[in-house]
């Protein structure tokens, strides 16, 4: 009788490691920020005078998936008949232009900065680092029970012009 | 009247010696059909054989049948990767191998059910596609049924059993890659899969490191798919049941970690999990240890 021989080749290549990109879990904080960012859109007013031309939203600092991913919301959403344009910003005085900067973690130590350069205008600022709200952002990204959360400071939003709804304020941390 | 009854007994003991050496003969006339190659006149034969009440309990007639049908399967039906024709093989070689009592057949038969069920090992091998899967599971679930009848030793057994479901699960997983919302099912498949695996060797790095990828890569789908205008009470929702997973990610990933240290997609993994579990710390800290290695 002919030997036959078990033929391990092709359940050894099917057993082969899958493997992660390694920007998948990034891509996926970045896409919860960016749905965050997208709601503060619709529970926040901005005076009439901010309702023309593109919604800026500006990102200081270097995230990659960040920016992907607010372009990509960009291409579907909208601010009422606004449409969103997305900034990399660099320099703090570039902030002035925007209806949101977004302060990246690495370059929160430039918040006082961007505060100086929007001061008079009507600029959401958005931190990502503990204990900024209270430092004059006016929403941060906090991290509670591995969860990203919001803290809200109600005065911070005020003090730019701009109206916060109840509902945002009621979802989130209220610091003062 | 006592003529007449002598001679029916006698009618029915004549008849019965003559049908008993006609089933004889035809186990005889299924071997000589064999030998000549009359595959079709052998079968008729002994599977008239097997029926009747005088050849079912012969041993040595099933093996003639078991040999029969493998020779029409290596004849005609190789190709065949579902072939019923070699289930009878296996079937008539088992049969032939709990009633022969004299025990004339059996390492032949032994040596013959080995010999096919490998067949049914190799087919449902190359039958792991999103295509065929079904035939490799089921003649997976034969060549176990066989294979341990004839070397009941589960030692031996355990390799090819935890390779077919970490092949059978990497199978699955692909089915489920290609319609996310459709096919969730195999998405459960392919975790039952590796959970065998892992019933057999817990020690089992690519079941380990597999089963943490499933559960990560659902948690971030989970988080990808949803829509910008999700709310921020959806949102939290979505953060909890992906933190879930990512959770339920972590000890397989943890395992395949202190099993190779110095895998590099396991390093990967762990510094992309804690990364979503916003434990960055503990993300660098993996993420330091990829990029030494990498140097």
């Amino acid at each position: 009788m002919k030997k036959l021989v078990f033929i391990f080749v092709s359940v050894m290549l099917l057993s082969s490691w899958m493997v992660v990109p390694a920007d998948q879990s990034e891509e996926a904080n970045a896409k919860i920020k960016a749905i965050y960012i997208y709601n503060f859109t619709k529970y926040i007013e901005w005076p009439e005078t901010y309702k023309e031309g593109n919604f800026v939203v500006g990102v200081l600092g270097t995230s990659i998936p960040l920016v992907n991913e607010l372009n990509k919301m960009a291409t579907s959403k909208t601010v009422g008949t606004q449409k969103f344009e997305i900034k990399s910003v660099v320099s703090p005085s570039e902030c002035a232009k925007c209806h949101i900067v977004y302060i990246l973690s690495d370059n929160s130590a430039q918040l006082p900065d961007v505060l100086g350069k929007v001061k008079g205008k009507s600029a959401l600022i958005v931190t990502d680092k503990s204990g900024l709200a209270t430092k004059g952002s006016a929403i941060n990204f906090f991290v509670d029970g591995n969860k990203q959360k919001i803290e809200l400071n109600k005065s911070n939003i005020e003090k730019y012009k701009l109206k916060v709804a109840s509902t945002l304020v009621e979802m989130s941390v209220q610091v003062k | 009247m006592l003529k007449l009854r002598r001679t029916l007994i006698f009618g029915i003991l004549l008849l019965m010696g003559f049908v008993s050496n006609a089933q004889q003969s035809k186990v005889t006339a299924a071997y000589t059909f064999l030998q000549q190659g009359k595959l079709d006149s052998a079968k008729a034969n002994i599977d008239a054989a097997v029926v009747h009440p005088e050849t079912i309990g012969d041993g040595q007639a099933w093996y003639i049948r078991g040999f029969v049908y493998k020779t029409i399967y290596n004849q005609t039906e190789k190709a065949n990767k579902e072939s019923k024709i070699r289930i009878e093989a296996l079937i008539s070689f088992k049969k032939s191998l709990s009633i022969d009592t004299a025990q004339e057949n059996v390492q032949e038969n032994i040596k013959n059910i080995k010999y096919l069920a490998t067949t049914l090992y190799n087919d449902a091998a190359a039958s792991l596609d999103t295509i065929d899967y079904k035939i490799a599971v089921k003649n997976f679930d034969i060549f176990r049924e066989y294979y341990l009848l004839v070397d009941p030793s589960k030692e031996n057994f355990k390799r090819k059993e935890i390779d077919f479901a970490n092949a059978i699960a990497t199978v699955y997983t692909r089915i489920y890659e290609g319609d996310r919302k459709g096919k969730v099912d195999f998405l459960n498949l392919a975790k039952a899969a590796y959970n065998r695996a892992l019933a057999f060797d817990p020690n089992n790095i690519n079941a380990n490191y597999n089963m943490g990828i499933l559960y990560y890569n659902q948690a971030v789908n989970l988080i990808n798919q949803s829509d910008y205008d999700l709310d921020i009470v959806a949102l939290n929702d979505v953060q909890d049941n992906s933190i879930n997973l990512f959770k339920a990610s972590l000890p397989f990933m943890e395992k395949a970690y202190s099993l190779d240290p110095n895998r590099k997609e396991t390093l990967l993994g762990l510094s992309g999990i804690y990364f979503s579990l916003n434990e960055k710390e503990k993300s660098n800290e993996f993420k330091q240890k990829l990029e030494q290695i990498g140097k």
